[in-house]
């Protein structure tokens, strides 16, 4: 180390007295002007290699030497000649104005050449921070940056999903939640600046806690631990600028990549359910077809064949509830909102139920002067909400009693109604029948049905801002009142 | 159970035996002669071959999507097309029968409604190809030269829209067509702002003209998140005005 900083100059001193040495046998022959070139030479070389000092020494030494050697009388410093002093002080100033832009020229090629480095660095970094595979990594190899080239004690990088795992110390949290720098002193005060970097240099600081942000939205802090007093000036300013901003772009870009995978992963999940539902509904529905016809076509024969009928219907209804029940916890359920006549649904309704009433009476009760009731609401949906409250009545109310379906129109809604003259339902009871596999104690267990229909029609009636209750219905029974929003028609007659 | 049994040829395109099976025994009461394939493919061969007089189709084919055979089979065939669909979308079924589909039964179907909607069909698939001007549907009369409806004797009166909304579904007695169906025959070349919402409410207004009984029709069927019905011959065969 000390020989290779102290080498040039043994090596120019020894060129410096070698060249004497020529020159000196060469005197006779030679100009003054040969002599202060080649000395020039020497402290231009000097300089190059060296540095100033080396040049300044050299222009000094050459010209104490040009002067004993050179000029006459030799062997002397004295100068007879009083031209000979103009050479002299000429060579004196010209080699040192030569070795101190030398020098100059130097320094700007030496900063040149560091500022290509650290935007190199900066490249690299950033390309590593948008590359790596994973976040974590980038964000610890940013810290480690940071911490190695500002000579801290620690560098560590929080991000928010931090936060929600272990739960971030307060100062973090306050920096994360506000955006703004917070420095805590050896003294323990802590200091709040609306900068996004320090500006003085971190000599009292213990700790300092950097918001890291993204298009004006903190995602992270960066947490230095100071030991010993850390300058920090201009081109580490820069740098701890640009790092930090990198490490918000990798929090950034985690984040991003995390919901892109979130996302990804819920587009899969659904697709997979609508194959396995599609296969479900398949793969139950076609061998119920055959049992269903088969059993249709032997009940001539044997009555039996009757029952295993009925329960292959009973078993096609339980499919379709399971899926309506993982179609609307899943939220895949396509929903179909316009506007329908209550005319028609009910009509629907009648038409559905009516091959299953076997013998029981449905009335129907809209309560409309003439006029239509419309709504907006799902058809389907509303159709199989009437049509479970319509299979509940059955199953509770006595054979020869009637069902009551009923509409009218109460303010902003439309009220459709199914009541029954069952034992209707006690009151600690009356939101529980909504409960999914929700059974009355006292019912009969060949009541047939799922449990799921009163709490499907109930989800079908909320998705589609409707409400599904029960009441006592006066006299006795139950009666399900469903309310959707109603639509007051335009003319539309002609 | 029918007075007028389904005869013809009757394609059943099903990669599932015991479903092909049902069918056959649907069928064996009848003058119809059933023919059988089990994929898309072979399907469409032979109903490209055999000309059968109806097609009833399986959506669940292992080899081709339902959707594809059925275009395929429309493209150069008019012969009626019966879906049976055990998918919970109704969105498949009106895609269906937007491909030339006519009509869909839902799996598990019970052998009479297989029967009823397959003889409509067939009786379309027989009728000589221009519509016959004078309809008499049950008590309905639909006179289309005279522009006049008449229930039992009555005359009712139509607006130009329900006018055409009868006529669309008249002309199609026995199949399914959907909402947008209807929407794109009736309201082509009309300005319609808000009609196509106000479909169901027009249909509405029309039931209450011509059906006896508005919440019990006779003569149109909602066929729900699908579309609309006008009954065949053979629906109002299988219910009688009385049978309220």
């Amino acid at each position: 180390m000390t020989t290779g900083r102290w080498r040039p100059w043994v090596l120019w001193a020894t060129t410096l007295v070698l060249v004497s040495a020529g020159l000196l046998l060469l005197r006779a022959r030679l100009d003054k002007a040969h002599v202060a070139l080649v000395f020039l030479l020497v402290v231009l070389g000097g300089s190059a290699t060296g540095g100033r000092a080396l040049g300044l020494l050299l222009a000094g030494a050459a010209f104490l030497l040009f002067n004993w050697f050179f000029l006459e009388p030799y062997g002397t410093f004295v100068i007879a000649n009083p031209l000979d002093w103009l050479v002299l002080v000429a060579f004196l100033i010209v080699s040192g104005v030569a070795a101190q832009l030398l020098h100059r020229f130097r320094q700007q090629a030496d900063a040149a050449r560091r500022s290509a480095a650290e935007v190199d660095r900066f490249a690299t970094l950033g390309a590593e921070t948008l590359n790596v595979a994973r976040a974590d990594e980038a964000l610890s190899a940013i810290a480690d940056v940071i911490r190695s080239t500002l000579r801290l004690s620690a560098a560590r990088i929080h991000t928010d999903r931090v936060r929600s795992s272990t739960g971030l110390p307060s100062m973090m949290a306050w920096v994360m939640e506000h955006g703004t720098m917070a420095i805590v002193s050896r003294d323990g005060t802590t200091r709040v600046t609306v900068d996004d970097l320090p500006r003085d240099n971190l000599a009292e600081a213990r700790s300092v806690y950097l918001p890291l942000k993204v298009r004006g939205r903190t995602v992270g802090v960066l947490e230095l631990t100071v030991d010993a007093a850390v300058s920090l000036e201009a081109a580490e300013r820069r740098f701890l600028a640009a790092l930090s901003y990198y490490a918000a772009l990798a929090v950034e870009r985690a984040r991003l990549a995390a919901a892109a995978d979130h996302a990804e992963a819920l587009r899969e999940a659904g697709r997979m359910k609508d194959v396995l539902l599609a296969s479900v509904s398949h793969d139950l529905r076609t061998p119920l077809t055959t049992i269903k016809a088969l059993a249709h076509e032997m009940a001539r024969q044997d009555e039996r064949a009757q029952v295993i009928e009925e329960e292959a219907d009973r078993l096609n209804r339980l499919v379709a509830d399971l899926l309506d029940l993982s179609g609307i916890q899943g939220g895949a359920l396509p929903l179909a909102i316009e506007v329908n006549a209550v005319d028609e649904l009910v009509g629907a309704l009648v038409q559905q139920v009516s091959p299953t009433l076997a013998g029981r009476e449905i009335e129907v009760d809209l309560e409309n002067g003439g006029t239509l009731l419309a709504g907006r609401f799902d058809f389907v949906h509303t159709l199989r909400i009437l049509g479970n409250l319509v299979d509940n009545a059955k199953k509770y109310a006595p054979a020869n009693t009637p069902i009551t379906i009923s509409a009218r129109r109460q303010g902003g809604e439309i009220e459709l109604a199914v009541a029954d003259r069952g034992p209707g339902v006690p009151d600690v009871e009356r939101e529980q029948i909504f409960e999914p596999f929700y059974r009355a104690p006292g019912a009969p267990p060949d009541v047939g049905g799922t449990g799921l229909g009163l709490s499907i029609a109930r989800r079908l009636a909320v998705v589609q801002q409707g409400s599904l209750g029960y009441a006592a219905r006066p006299g006795g029974g139950s009666v399900f009142s469903l309310r959707l929003p109603a639509v007051t028609l335009p003319t539309v007659t002609s | 159970m029918s007075s007028n049994p389904p005869s013809g040829t009757v394609l059943v395109i099903d990669d599932e035996p015991q479903i092909r099976r049902v069918v056959r025994n649907a069928f064996t009461s009848s003058a119809a002669r059933v023919i059988e394939a089990a994929t898309g493919a072979e399907g469409i061969d032979r109903a490209a071959a055999e000309k059968p007089d109806l097609v009833i189709l399986d959506l669940g084919l292992p080899d081709v999507l339902g959707l594809d055979v059925c275009r395929e089979i429309r493209s150069w065939s008019a012969v009626p097309i019966l879906v049976l669909s055990a998918r919970h979308s109704d969105q498949e079924k009106v895609a269906l029968l937007d491909a030339g589909a006519d009509d869909y039964v839902t799996k598990p179907f019970s052998t009479e409604e297989l029967q009823a909607r397959a003889r409509a069909l067939l009786r379309r698939s027989h009728r000589s190809g221009s519509e016959p001007p004078k309809i008499a549907i049950g008590e309905l009369v639909f006179d289309r030269d005279a522009r006049s409806v008449t229930r039992a004797g009555q005359a009712i009166h139509l607006t130009p829209i329900e006018w055409d909304l009868l006529q669309e579904l008249i002309t199609n007695a026995g199949r399914t067509l959907t909402h947008q169906h209807l929407f794109t025959r009736v309201w082509r070349g009309r300005q319609f702002g808000d009609a196509q919402q106000y479909l169901r409410v027009y249909v509405a207004h029309l039931r209450r003209k011509i059906e006896p009984d508005s919440v019990r029709p006779r003569y149109i069927f909602t066929e729900p998140g699908v579309g609309y019905r006008f009954a065949s011959a053979a629906d109002l065969a299988a219910s009688p005005p009385d049978r309220r």
